[in-house]
C-alpha cells in the first residue's frame, strides 16, 4: 500500500509542477489586474527552446534561456495591454497563437538543425535528427528521500525543488511585504495606487514578466523534466488548465500547490482506474475530471457574492488609464 | 492536363482507349526518343496522351521538342498530400511525408509534390481544391476521416486521381468513383512477432498495451501482440500470459502515454509494453526504467525508434509508405490507372517474395511496406529463429497469427469464453477489419468508443 501511495503521488508531483509553475507566475499577473492568456503560448516556446538549448548547450543554459524567452513574450503582453490598453483577452490569445506558431517552425526538423548548427557547429550528426532531450536528473535529497511516503517528494529533479521554494516565497512577497501590497493594491484600485505614488503600469509590466518568465519555465519543465520527446504543440492546452487552476486557487500561491497537485493526481489516477476495469464504464468521463474541476471553480468564482469573499481582484481584465 | 468538359463515364472510356494507347504510344516515343535523345523522359509524353484519343498524334509531333530540349520541356508529374498532423510530429503524418521523399527519389522522372499539414478533417476539401489549383494530378489523403470527403472530391474531379489512406472506400470496392483507391499498412502480422519477442522475455509473465482508441485497427494489433506472447511465454513457463491494456484516446500524446505506461509497469508489474501513439514516449518511459536498475522493454512504432532505447528497444514495426506511393506514381505516369483497395503486409512490394531460409532472413532489415524492426539480441536466439521463421512464413502467407497455429494449437476464444477462430479456420480481412473483441489472456473489458 505504501509502495502505491508512492508510486501515485510521486508521479502526481511530476505532473502537478507543470501547473504549479505556470500558475505561480500567472497569480502575480492577475493580482496586478492583468490577465496573461498567453500562457499556453509562453509555455510551448519554453519547451521547444528548453528542447533546442540543451541539445546545444545542456540544461543549465536550456533553462535560463526559457525564462529569459518567456519575460521577453510577455513583454509584448505587457506593452500591447498594459501600456497600450488594448484588449487583454485578444492580445493574450494572440500571444498564445504566435508561441504555438512559432515553436512549431523553430523546432521543425529542418530549421532546428540550421539553429543547432548556428548554435554548436561541433554537434554531431545524431543529435542534429533527434527529437528528445536528456531528462533533468532526478536528485535524491540525503535522509528526506528515504522516508516513507514523504520520501517521494525528495526523489525529484530540480525544477520540482525550485516550486518548492518558489511558491512559499511567492505567498510571502505577495502577502507579507510592502511590494506585494503595491501589486495588490494596482489589481484591486488601480487609481488609488496610483495617488499614492505607485507605478501602475510598471507594476503591471513586472508582473506580467514575472508571469512570462514562470510560463517559460513551466514549459521547460514540462519538456525537460516530465516527458522529453518534441511534439508541436506539446503543451495540450495545459497553460489554459493552469488558468484555471489560478482561479481555483483564489489567487493564493500556497493554494496553487494543492491544486496544482489535485489536478496531477486527477490525471495519474485517471490510467490507474482504467486498469481496475473502471475506465471501461465510461473513460470520457474519467478523461473530463481536471476539466470539470475547472469548469466547476470557474462557475463558482463568476458568483458575485463568492467573488467578494474570495477576493477576485477587482480591476482584472481593466487596462488602466490616467485620464478617466 | 484537363479532360475539360468530359463527363467522368466518357472520361474513363476515354482514359481506357487512352491508356491502352498510351502504352504504345509511350513505347513507340520512348523507343524514339530513347534512341535519338538518350537519357529524355519518354513517359511525360503518355501524359499528353491522356488528355484526348487524338493526342497520339499530338504526342509524335511533339517528339522533336523533347528531343532538342531533353528534361527541360518535360512537364513533371504534380502529386498532392493532405497530412492530418504536421509533418515533425515523428509519427503517422512524419511516415507518410517519409514515404512521399522516398517515392520522389525513386520515381526516376521528374516529379512535383507539395502537401497541406495540419489540415482538420473538415477542410480537408479546401485543401482538396489548393492541391488542384497547383496542378496536382494524383493526391493522396493520409487520415480515416478524410475518407468520405475524397470520395465526395474524386467524384467532382473525375480526371484527378485519389488515393485515400486507412479507409475502405475506392473504386474497387465499389462504394467510391472509379478514379479513388484505398491503400493501408498493416501490422498485425508484425505486432504478432512483437508480441513473440514479449513472451520470450518478460519475466513477470505480464504484458501491457498502451492503445490510442478502442477501434478495430488497434484491438486487432493488441490482440495479435498478445497472442504472440502467450505463445512464447507459454511455451516457456507452460503458464498462460497476462496482458493489461491502458487506453490514452489519442493517437499523439507524449505525456498520456508516459502516464499510462507507468500505470502498467507499477500498478500491474508489466515489463514488456507495447504501443499505438505515435511518438516513442513509452519506449523513453521503459528505458528510463533501466536507468533505475528494473528491465522494462518496449518497441519501435513506425520509424526505427531505437535511439530513445537503446536498452529498451526489443524490436518492432515499421513502415514505409513510399513503395505505395510510388505504384500510384507509375499508374498515373503511364496512365494505366485501375482503382485497388491495398493491405500491403509482410512482404508485398518487395523484389523477391519467397521465403528465405532463417539464416538468411530479411527479419530486422528494410524492405517493402512494413518490416521488422531490428531485433535486440537480448531475445534469446531459440526465439530469434522463431521470428525469423515465422516472418519469412508470412511474406507467402504459410502463417497467420489469427489461427489456431498462432496459438499453440488451440482455438482463440475471447474475453467471454467464446471460440472466436476455430481449428482449420484463419481471420479473413472483414475478421480483421471489423475485430470489436479481445482474446482471453487480456484482463480488461473493452472500453466502448
Amino acid at each position: 500500500m505504501i509502495e502505491w501511495i508512492e508510486s501515485v503521488l510521486g508521479l502526481t508531483i511530476q505532473v502537478g509542477t507543470v501547473y504549479l509553475l505556470a500558475s505561480l507566475g500567472e497569480i502575480y499577473a492577475e493580482r496586478s489586474g492583468v490577465l496573461n492568456l498567453g500562457l499556453e503560448g509562453i509555455m510551448v516556446m519554453g519547451a521547444a527552446l528548453s528542447f533546442i538549448f540543451t541539445l546545444a548547450y545542456g540544461h543549465l543554459a536550456a533553462i535560463l534561456i526559457s525564462v529569459i524567452a518567456g519575460i521577453l513574450m510577455s513583454l509584448i503582453l505587457a506593452v500591447m495591454a498594459v501600456y497600450m490598453r488594448l484588449n487583454q483577452t485578444v492580445t493574450g490569445l494572440a500571444l498564445t497563437m504566435l508561441g504555438l506558431g512559432l515553436s512549431g517552425f523553430l523546432a521543425s526538423p529542418e530549421v532546428r538543425k540550421v539553429i543547432l548548427l548556428a548554435l554548436n557547429p561541433s554537434l554531431p550528426e545524431s543529435l542534429l535528427a533527434i527529437q528528445e532531450a536528456p531528462k533533468l536528473p532526478e536528485i535524491h535529497v540525503p535522509l528526506l528521500s528515504g522516508l516513507p511516503i514523504i520520501g517521494c517528494f525528495f526523489r525529484q529533479n530540480v525544477l520540482v525543488y525550485v516550486s518548492y521554494i518558489a511558491a512559499p516565497l511567492m505567498w510571502f512577497i505577495l502577502f507579507k511585504t510592502r511590494p506585494g501590497l503595491s501589486l495588490r493594491s494596482v489589481g484591486e484600485n488601480p487609481a488609488a495606487a496610483d495617488a499614492m505614488g505607485i507605478d501602475v503600469f510598471r507594476v503591471r509590466c513586472l508582473a506580467t514578466m514575472i508571469s512570462g518568465g514562470f510560463a517559460g519555465l513551466a514549459g521547460a519543465y514540462l519538456f525537460l523534466g516530465f516527458q522529453p520527446f518534441w511534439q508541436e504543440g506539446l503543451t495540450a492546452g495545459k497553460g489554459f488548465i493552469a488558468l484555471s487552476l489560478v482561479i481555483l486557487s483564489t489567487w493564493n500561491p500556497l493554494r496553487a500547490i494543492l491544486g496544482a497537485y489535485l489536478f496531477g493526481g486527477v490525471e495519474v489516477i485517471q490510467y490507474r482506474l482504467q486498469l481496475f476495469g473502471l475506465g471501461a464504464l465510461s473513460p470520457y468521463l474519467l478523461a473530463m475530471l481536471p476539466y470539470l474541476a475547472a469548469i466547476a471553480a470557474l462557475v463558482a468564482v463568476s458568483i458575485e457574492s463568492v467573488r467578494k469573499r474570495i477576493g477576485v481582484p477587482a480591476s482584472l481584465g481593466i487596462p488602466y488609464s490616467r485620464e478617466e | 492536363m484537363r479532360a475539360g468538359k468530359i463527363s467522368r463515364r466518357e472520361f474513363l472510356g476515354v482514359a481506357r482507349s487512352a491508356a491502352i494507347a498510351g502504352i504504345v504510344a509511350a513505347g513507340v516515343v520512348g523507343g524514339i526518343a530513347g534512341y535519338v535523345g538518350g537519357s529524355s523522359a519518354a513517359p511525360p509524353k503518355t501524359i499528353t496522351a491522356t488528355t484526348t484519343v487524338t493526342g497520339v498524334a499530338r504526342t509524335i509531333t511533339e517528339t522533336r521538342t523533347v528531343t532538342q530540349t531533353v528534361s527541360g520541356a518535360v512537364e513533371p508529374l504534380k502529386v498532392g498530400y493532405v497530412y492530418v498532423g504536421p509533418v515533425g510530429d515523428y509519427g503517422w503524418s512524419y511516415g507518410h511525408d517519409r514515404g512521399r521523399r522516398w517515392a520522389d527519389e525513386h520515381f526516376g522522372l521528374p516529379v512535383k509534390s507539395f502537401y497541406r499539414e495540419s489540415v482538420p478533417e473538415p477542410e480537408v476539401g479546401s485543401a482538396i481544391e489548393t492541391l488542384i489549383d497547383e496542378g496536382a494530378k494524383l493526391i493522396f489523403t493520409t487520415s480515416f476521416g478524410f475518407m468520405d470527403a475524397t470520395a465526395e472530391y474524386a467524384a467532382k474531379y473525375p480526371d484527378r486521381y485519389f488515393v485515400h489512406i486507412s479507409g475502405y472506400r475506392s473504386g474497387a470496392a465499389g462504394n467510391a468513383p472509379e478514379n479513388m483507391s484505398a491503400a493501408f499498412a498493416e501490422f498485425y502480422q508484425l505486432y504478432y512477432l512483437n508480441g513473440l519477442a514479449a513472451g520470450a522475455v518478460t519475466e513477470t509473465g505480464v504484458v501491457g498495451y498502451v492503445g490510442a482508441y478502442p477501434i478495430p485497427e488497434v484491438v486487432r494489433h493488441i490482440n495479435a501482440f498478445v497472442l504472440g506472447a502467450n505463445y512464447a511465454y507459454k511455451k516457456r513457463t507452460g503458464k498462460n500470459i497476462k496482458a493489461h491494456v491502458n487506453w490514452i484516446f489519442s493517437w499523439v500524446a507524449p505525456d498520456a502515454a508516459r502516464k499510462a505506461a507507468i500505470a502498467l509497469i507499477e500498478e500491474k508489474n508489466c515489463d514488456v509494453i507495447a504501443f499505438t501513439e505515435d511518438t516513442p514516449s513509452v519506449l523513453q518511459v521503459a528505458e528510463e526504467y533501466w536507468k533505475k536498475g528494473k528491465k522494462v522493454w518496449s518497441f519501435s512504432h513506425y520509424s526505427d525508434m531505437r535511439e530513445y532505447g537503446p536498452n529498451a528497444h526489443l524490436t518492432g514495426q515499421i513502415a514505409n509508405w513510399g513503395p505505395i506511393y510510388l505504384d500510384f506514381y507509375r499508374m498515373v505516369a503511364t496512365n494505366s490507372w485501375i482503382s485497388v483497395d491495398i493491405w500491403a503486409r509482410i512482404g508485398d512490394y518487395t523484389p523477391y517474395r519467397w521465403r528465405r531460409p532463417v539464416e538468411k532472413s530479411t527479419a530486422g532489415q528494410a524492405e517493402g511496406v512494413v518490416y521488422l524492426a531490428p531485433l535486440n539480441p537480448a531475445i534469446p536466439s531459440e526465439w530469434q529463429i522463431l521470428i525469423k521463421q515465422r516472418y519469412e512464413e508470412m511474406k507467402e502467407l504459410l502463417f497467420e497469427p489469427f489461427s489456431v497455429e498462432g496459438n499453440l494449437g488451440e482455438p482463440i476464444m475471447d474475453q467471454n469464453g467464446e471460440v472466436r477462430i476455430k481449428a482449420g479456420e484463419r481471420a479473413d480481412h472483414d475478421m480483421l477489419w471489423n475485430m470489436d473483441w479481445l482474446v482471453e489472456y487480456i484482463e480488461e473489458p473493452l472500453p466502448k468508443a
